[in-house]
């Protein structure tokens, strides 16, 4: 009785205070659960009068930190906690007293889920004793009937644990047991003095979201929502309700039990402090002391003739501001992952507005050296902006592993791991989904999808369907689909894993956020996301995969093997202008950032000429500048065409160094403060929707208060609607400034290679595939253009990857057997070891050195074994032969020279492959050919005559009429340009650019969709060195190279 | 002389849906899908599909976009089995020797009709235009042995010849790729040079077999007849269908008594002799002039014994008047199915609650008609008047409990009333239900007792209170 009495005078002390407390509310981050947001509950709460609001999703605090911004301004008090399904026990609602009860909540959420496969959880009620000191235990029991006798133990064991801490918890939802379950707690209470508490189960807010609670039910049971009837609950009473309902609904006594616990809860995330790891300072040292010795000593390297005085400043001024802000463990931390991966050889470069700081340069976390983009360095970390540092860390693609392995060695599974990425319902998945649920046919379904343009920013998806559709909206299940997949848009769907982005903590992880298992194999993640950590003000260091450093490092160790220069990202020369000239030309194919089409065209009109140049073309060819319309201003200016005006003095600062047009994402923010008359907060937000664009629509409230607060400062509104549909192109594929630099930076290196040492180049990058935006096929293809003499693989003389050779011309590239599809790495180069000075004798050798049958065969189809065995099909038959393991008894009788295989060839020769044969085969064993192009095989046989070769177009009239062949290797339909597709074709001599128009696309819509080999007669149209063709007929010349035998599927289409 | 002649049927199914409909239909693309985990790519399609540039082994996203107004279909292989059996029947009138190739081909013997045709291409003539009697697109081809034939008519690559050579020519020219074999072994043949199957058929088989495997080699032996594997000719199935002559002309049923037993007698033997039962079986009257009297009969559970079958015709015959006098009787046993599928008891002890349950409700059946015998059953849904249904009496249907205290007695419309009437003892239950298929309810029930102590279950909502049922 001492229980229930204590719980009682504890609800008369607090009478004063009756506003009720909602302690066992689900968001949608129990994942097709909860049907509201934890921004809707906890407003709705407020706007209800509720003192508090716990949200407890199942064995999770996914949703907690949304929940918290939310009620950060608000008279509610947010509790964090979660629940538990125990199996036969019902359900536990953990609710966290204070900051110590919130870490052995994350630490039980975590034990849960380790146990489990993402995702899920496991929980019994031994889980529960003894590790929740500082939490309360609310037990809603469960539905279906028990004895008393069943759960007496447990009863016992949970009070003896959880001493005044343990409450029934009692929900009335208006069902037709609910007599019963009155009866069944007040039984259990009285015969164990535990108190119960009225505690509703809400999973919703508002009455309304039912229907979508009902749908998500149907969701999770992944059948139609007719046939799922018993597993919807049977009201929309699971809502937060008024006070005056939950008065009528439940004992006063019950209700004021549950305001007491409220008042126990105490614990709130600003609570939560990052500690950073200790162990990177040295003992005795202050942070603040290491990290400024440090840097010094870095700046003495990479300033060898000393600091400048006004770089030195800015040095000054940075540490400060780090000292100040408390951010030297940051850089401290980052500093130590870079120096693991210097000396493993790995390369890496920051990027982030931190990272183009003199302190990261002298740390050596970037090369972009500030001489020369000094511009940039007024972005740093602000002090007023009260926000993380950011810096990305790019390191090989290969070798990332290495890294994430080494931060996992060094501080621990227990102290790092991944932020998670929340996947969210966008259109497609939402509309599937409601769809089905509402018993949908899934082909009627993908037919309206299809019809969706999401990239029309005139109409919206709801506006295009019913106008398309207007059966759609005159039916009852239609409207239900339409507004039904509205409301789930958005919603989160599962945690997944970051893509690289590290959090480490002092000592546990699981006192700050609970941990649990990605779908990688030992992946852990914690269960917030960037946004989250950044709203707590926890650090993450991102650790990113980039291809092209891999490939940068290939190419630096050729360089210095065939040509003996030491090169790295700091030495290269810069500002050479041959490499700039060569960019003009649109000579980019593989070169970093800059090798797209797009990317392609708008060469020749910016023609870069300086480092700055290159961040603003990488950062033009993107959604925002495009939909904002700043492209072609800013090449206007810049040709000359048009005067470089600023609308006031301060738009002049924040512009001067883009012409006065906008072309980065901090310059919109900025804009949007000096021009609207933002504050730094609103500002903040602006930058953080502009994140969260893709899912929510977050970002229209923001138009208005730009536009009007860019009138009334005397701008015109078209430019302020240019600007806003830029922040809108922006949040789709935002791209700052800081991350344009250090992009920069790798593709000037990159190009610099192209443009000295091209053999090199193309072997780095091969080398490194899969990265980039072409496959080894285009960059051969290249490579030949630029007069690299390719040659083929061949069993005596190529290596795993490929190699330069010194050769007549200089040096040439051999193709590796890397390329042989399907062919083992370690059994060839373990093959490879073997190879004899004077290259191998018979193929029998190849088999007796560990060569396996079957890879065997592969080499003889990939036609590397020419030197052994003549010709492929030569080769294939005899290696064929030599498939089954020989008896020794046979193999020694049979010997090299009676080998059955030759026997048989004396008899009856194998016809030579012609020539398209080969080149079909190598497409299909190796992907590449370094024989003839197949357009030239074409054209050879008459098959194109007409046809005018790409390196013809440049002399063509500007308007003439053309035909033009050649392999698809790329449909691009650009979301910015309505309407058009751009198709390159390949042929011997290099690439033609193909415009194809709606209109075009429509009438052959076949050919344009599914042509391999395509054929054009269209009007050529040369503005510079831009060449255009216009299509206006096409064909689809596919068969014509399927009677050669190539089957040359190698487009990236509408990527 | 050719022995074998192949019909390949390459769009089977779907010709023969389409000429189940209208002709009109054809005028749409039409097209099946076939789904392989998440890739469906189309299987067949109609000549307006193929026209519209529409290829097999596309996937549907492309296809329909190619066409959009394309109506496709899904593809089951079952189904087309079903034709190529159907087809074989009707091919069966002129050629006894049929083998099933299903699901797309009938491989036929011809040299034993030669002579009684009067020619080779007069049995392919018949042949022919038995097929063309459905709208079916098919190759035809000879062949000197089964796999050759198969394989020109699948290359669509034919040759109508009863001339060895001819065929022997034209098999050697087809593309390796139509070689039927597999496609690993396809591959490797063609990478040694061989792009038809006579640059397989030229080289030693011992040659090919230490390289290719006996696979290859055996279907060398296959092409030249050389070996023969064993083919399963077809025969039509076995049915009951037997009549029996009445020596006197005979006006009532009474009469026809007597040679009913007889014939369930051999019925009983012949689904005896299967291992079979029924299910469903046809009685004809056969009269001098007109067509037969037809008396269908359904049984609700499977029989094969004379007694179980004559005690329903019985029953069944009662109901039936004979208008004309009858010279013939005769059964058609329909829907006969293995005994196996039902668990026998070891010894034919008493039967179960299940079979006599059965046997009731066939009876019932029998003097009722089989839509007046029915059942309730409970329905998953909130809406207390969507929750009992009545359906037509099935086969192994389970009763559910119903999970609520409901009333013993919904009425079949509800009741408004006057509250002031009514005590309320319990309640509420509220339910908000059903707004997905737009007949939404939003209630509160009470249980309460009017004036005369009779207990209701009422409801209010939007438009008043309503009375619902009744306890007692």
């Amino acid at each position: 009785m001492a229980g229930l009495a204590r719980g009682l005078t504890l609800g008369a002390a607090v009478a004063q205070d009756k506003r009720p407390a909602a302690l066992h509310c689900i968001s949608n981050f129990s994942f097709l659960r909860g049907a509201s947001h934890p921004h809707e509950l906890v407003e709705r709460a407020c706007e209800l009068g509720y003192q508090a609001l716990a949200i407890t999703d199942e064995c999770s605090v996914a949703g907690v930190v949304r929940a918290y911004v939310a009620a950060r301004d608000k008279p509610l008090r947010l509790i964090i906690g979660s629940e538990f399904h125990v199996p036969e026990l019902g359900v536990f609602i953990v609710l966290t007293r204070n900051r110590q009860g919130y870490a052995q909540l994350c630490q039980l959420i975590t034990t849960a889920r380790n146990r489990c496969k993402k995702g899920d959880y496991r929980v019994s009620l031994a889980d529960f004793l003894g590790t929740l000191p500082d939490c309360n235990l609310l037990w809603r029991l469960p539905q279906s009937c028990y004895e008393l006798a069943d759960i007496e133990q447990s009863v016992t064991a949970l009070k003896q644990h959880y001493p005044s801490r343990l409450w029934l918890a009692y929900g009335r939802h208006y069902h037709a047991y609910d007599a019963d379950n009155y009866r069944r707690y007040q039984q259990l209470s009285q015969a164990h003095y535990v108190p119960v508490a009225a505690v509703c189960e809400v999973c919703y807010h508002q009455p309304k979201r039912h229907t979508l609670h009902d749908v998500l039910v149907a969701i999770r049971q992944r059948q139609p929502i007719d046939s799922q009837v018993a597993q919807l609950k049977p009201n929309q009473d699971y809502c937060l309700r008024s006070p005056s309902e939950l008065t009528s609904c439940y004992p006063e006594a019950w209700l004021a039990q549950t305001i007491g616990i409220a008042k126990q809860c105490c614990f709130c995330l600003s609570e939560l402090r990052y500690e950073y790891p200790a162990e990177l300072v040295p003992e005795g040292r202050t942070a603040t002391d290491y990290l400024r010795e440090l840097t010094y000593t870095g700046a003495a390297i990479r300033f060898p003739q000393g600091l400048r005085s006004d770089v030195q400043a800015k040095l000054e001024k940075e540490l400060t501001l780090i000292a100040q802000l408390g951010y030297e463990y940051f850089f401290l931390t980052i500093h130590d992952i870079v120096q693991f991966a210097q000396q493993r050889g790995i390369l890496y470069q920051g990027r982030g507005s931190a990272a183009n700081s003199v302190v990261c340069y002298c740390l050596q976390i970037t090369a972009v050296n500030p001489d020369q983009i000094d511009v940039l360095f007024e972005r740093f970390i602000s002090a007023e902006r009260d926000e993380p540092p950011d810096i990305d860390v790019d390191f090989e693609h290969e070798r990332r592993e290495e890294v994430i392995q080494y931060i996992y060695k060094k501080y621990g599974r227990h102290r790092a791991a991944l932020a998670a990425t929340v996947i969210r319902y966008r259109l497609r998945s939402a509309l599937r989904d409601v769809g089905k649920a509402l018993g949908f046919h899934e082909q009627e379904l993908s037919h309206y999808l299809r019809q969706i343009d999401r990239r029309d920013g005139q109409q919206s998806w709801q506006e295009q369907l019913a106008e398309k559709f207007p059966g759609l909206q005159a039916s009852y299940r239609g409207r239900c689909l339409l507004k039904l997949t509205q409301s789930i848009l958005g919603f989160p769907r599962h945690l997944s894993q970051h893509v690289g982005g590290f959090v480490i903590a002092a000592t546990q992880l699981t006192d700050l956020v609970p941990v649990e298992n990605a779908s990688m194999p030992e992946r852990t993640v914690i269960q917030w996301d960037k946004d989250d950590l950044e709203t707590l003000h926890l650090i993450k260091v991102d650790v990113l995969a980039l291809g092209m450093l891999t490939a940068l490092r290939k190419m630096f160790a050729l360089v210095k093997q065939h040509h003996q220069r030491d090169l790295n990202l700091a030495n290269i020369v810069q500002e050479d202008a041959a490499v700039y000239s060569m960019l003009q030309r649109a000579d980019s194919i593989g070169v970093f950032q800059i090798e797209s089409r797009a990317q392609m065209n708008m060469l020749p009109r910016l023609r870069p000429t300086t480092f700055y140049d290159l961040v603003v073309q990488i950062a033009i060819v993107r959604p925002g500048p495009i939909q904002g319309d700043m492209v072609h201003p800013y090449l206007r200016r810049r040709a000359g065409i048009e005067p470089v005006t600023f609308p006031s003095e301060a738009v002049r600062e924040v512009l001067q160094r883009t012409l006065g047009v906008p072309i980065f994402q901090e310059q919109v923010i900025k804009l949007a403060m000096v021009a609207a008359g933002f504050s730094g907060g609103e500002a903040d937000q602006l930058r953080r929707a502009m994140a969260n664009w893709k899912s929510s629509g977050e970002l229209r409230q923001f138009e208005t208060k730009l536009i009007a607060g860019m009138r009334e400062r005397g701008y015109s509104d078209e430019f302020a609607q240019r600007i806003f549909q830029q922040i809108c192109g922006f949040g789709e594929y935002g791209f700052p400034e800081s991350h344009s630099a250090s992009f920069a930076n790798l593709a000037y290196a990159s190009a610099w290679l192209k443009c000295y040492y091209p053999a090199a180049f193309y072997c780095g990058l091969l080398n490194s595939l899969p990265m980039g935006f072409y496959s080894a096929s285009q960059l051969i293809q290249d490579a030949k253009r630029h007069h690299i003499n390719v040659l083929p693989i061949d069993i005596q003389h190529s290596q795993w990857h490929h190699q330069l050779e010194s050769g007549q011309h200089g040096l040439q590239l051999r193709l590796g057997l890397r390329l042989v599809k399907g062919l083992s790495q370690s059994v060839t180069e373990k093959l490879l070891s073997q190879r004899p000075k004077g290259g191998f004798q018979h193929l029998q050798q190849l088999r007796s050195f560990g060569l396996g049958g079957a890879d065997l065969h592969k080499l003889a189809a990939a036609d590397a074994l020419q030197a052994l065995s003549g010709h492929r099909h030569e080769s294939q038959w005899q290696s064929l032969a030599l498939q089954v393991e020989q008896l020794p008894l046979f193999a020694e009788a049979g010997g090299p020279k009676s080998n059955a295989a030759s026997y048989d060839l004396q008899a009856l020769p194998l016809p030579p492959p012609a020539e398209f044969q080969d080149v079909a085969v190598d497409y299909k064993t190796t992907g590449v050919s370094v024989r003839r192009h197949p357009i030239a095989l074409l054209r050879e046989q008459q098959g194109l005559t007409g046809y005018k070769l790409a390196s013809e177009l440049a002399q063509c009239r500007h308007k003439q009429l053309v035909r033009v062949a050649g392999l698809v290797t790329c449909r691009q339909r650009p979301g910015t340009a309505s309407g058009v597709t751009f198709v390159t074709l390949e042929d011997e001599t290099g690439l033609v650019n193909v415009v194809i128009w709606q209109q075009t696309a429509r009438s052959f819509r076949q050919a344009f969709l599914t042509a391999q080999l395509l054929k054009v007669k269209g009007v050529v149209e040369i503005h510079g060195d831009v060449i255009h063709v216009i299509a206006g007929h096409l064909e689809d010349g596919t068969e014509q190279l399927a009677q050669l035998g190539v089957a040359a599927n190698r487009s990236r289409d509408f990527h | 002389m050719n022995r074998w002649v192949y019909l390949h049927f390459p769009h089977l199914l779907l010709d023969y849906q389409l000429a189940l409909q209208p002709p009109e239909q054809s005028r749409y693309p039409h097209a099946l899908l076939e789904s392989h985990a998440a890739r469906r790519t189309l299987v067949q399609a109609n000549q307006t599909a193929l026209q519209a540039g529409i290829k097999l082994g596309m996937a549907d996203v492309l296809a329909s976009t190619l066409a959009p107004n394309l109506r496709v279909h899904s593809y089951s292989q079952a189904q087309e089995k079903r034709v190529i059996t159907q087809l074989a029947q009707v091919i069966y009138q002129d050629i006894a020797q049929i083998v099933l190739y299903p699901p797309q081909g009938l491989l036929c013997e011809v040299r034993s009709l030669v002579r009684l045709r009067g020619g080779y291409d007069a049995v392919v003539a018949r042949l022919r235009s038995r097929v063309e009697q459905w709208p079916l697109r098919y190759c035809l081809s000879s062949g000197y042995s089964p796999l050759v034939a198969k394989l020109l008519a699948e290359a669509a690559s034919p040759i109508i010849s009863h001339d060895r050579e001819a065929v022997q020519q034209a098999i050697a020219a087809l593309p390796i790729t139509y070689s039927g074999l597999a496609a690993v072994h396809i591959e490797k043949l063609y990478n040694v040079g061989f792009t038809s199957v006579g640059d397989l058929l030229k080289r030693p088989r011992a040659e090919i077999g230490v390289r290719f495997g006996r696979a290859v080699m055996n279907y060398m032996a296959e092409l030249s007849g050389d070996f023969k594997p064993p083919q399963a000719f077809y025969h039509p199935p076995d049915k009951f269908d037997e009549k029996v002559e009445l020596t006197s002309e005979v006006s009532s049923w009474g009469q026809l008594l007597f040679p009913l037993k007889r014939l369930l007698q051999q019925a009983e033997s012949f689904l005896q002799s299967h291992q079979w039962s029924t299910r469903a079986l046809v009685i004809r009257a056969h009269h001098r002039q007109g067509p037969a009297t037809q008396v269908p009969i359904q049984f609700a559970h499977a029989v094969w014994q004379q007694n179980d079958l004559l005690q329903l015709c019985q029953l069944h015959l009662e109901r039936q008047q004979l208008r004309q006098p009858v010279l013939a009787l005769s059964i058609g046993l329909q829907r006969p199915e293995s005994r196996q599928a039902k668990s026998t008891e070891l010894l034919a002890g008493a039967p179960s609650a299940d079979d006599q349950l059965s046997a009731l409700v066939s009876r019932l059946q029998a003097r009722l008609g089989e839509q007046s015998v029915q059942s309730v059953c409970y329905n998953d849904d909130w809406r207390p008047e969507r929750q009992g249904r009545i359906q037509p009496w099935q086969q192994g249907q389970k009763q559910q409990p119903l999970k609520q205290q409901r009333p013993c007695w919904l009425l079949p419309q509800v009741q408004p009333i006057d509250r002031q009437q009514w005590q309320l003892q319990w309640g509420p239950e509220r339910i908000v239900s059903g707004w997905w298929d737009a007949q939404p309810i939003r209630r509160d029930y009470y249980i309460a007792v009017d004036k005369a102590q009779r207990q209701g279950w009422i409801f209010h909502s939007q438009q008043g209170w309503y009375l619902h049922g009744w306890f007692s």
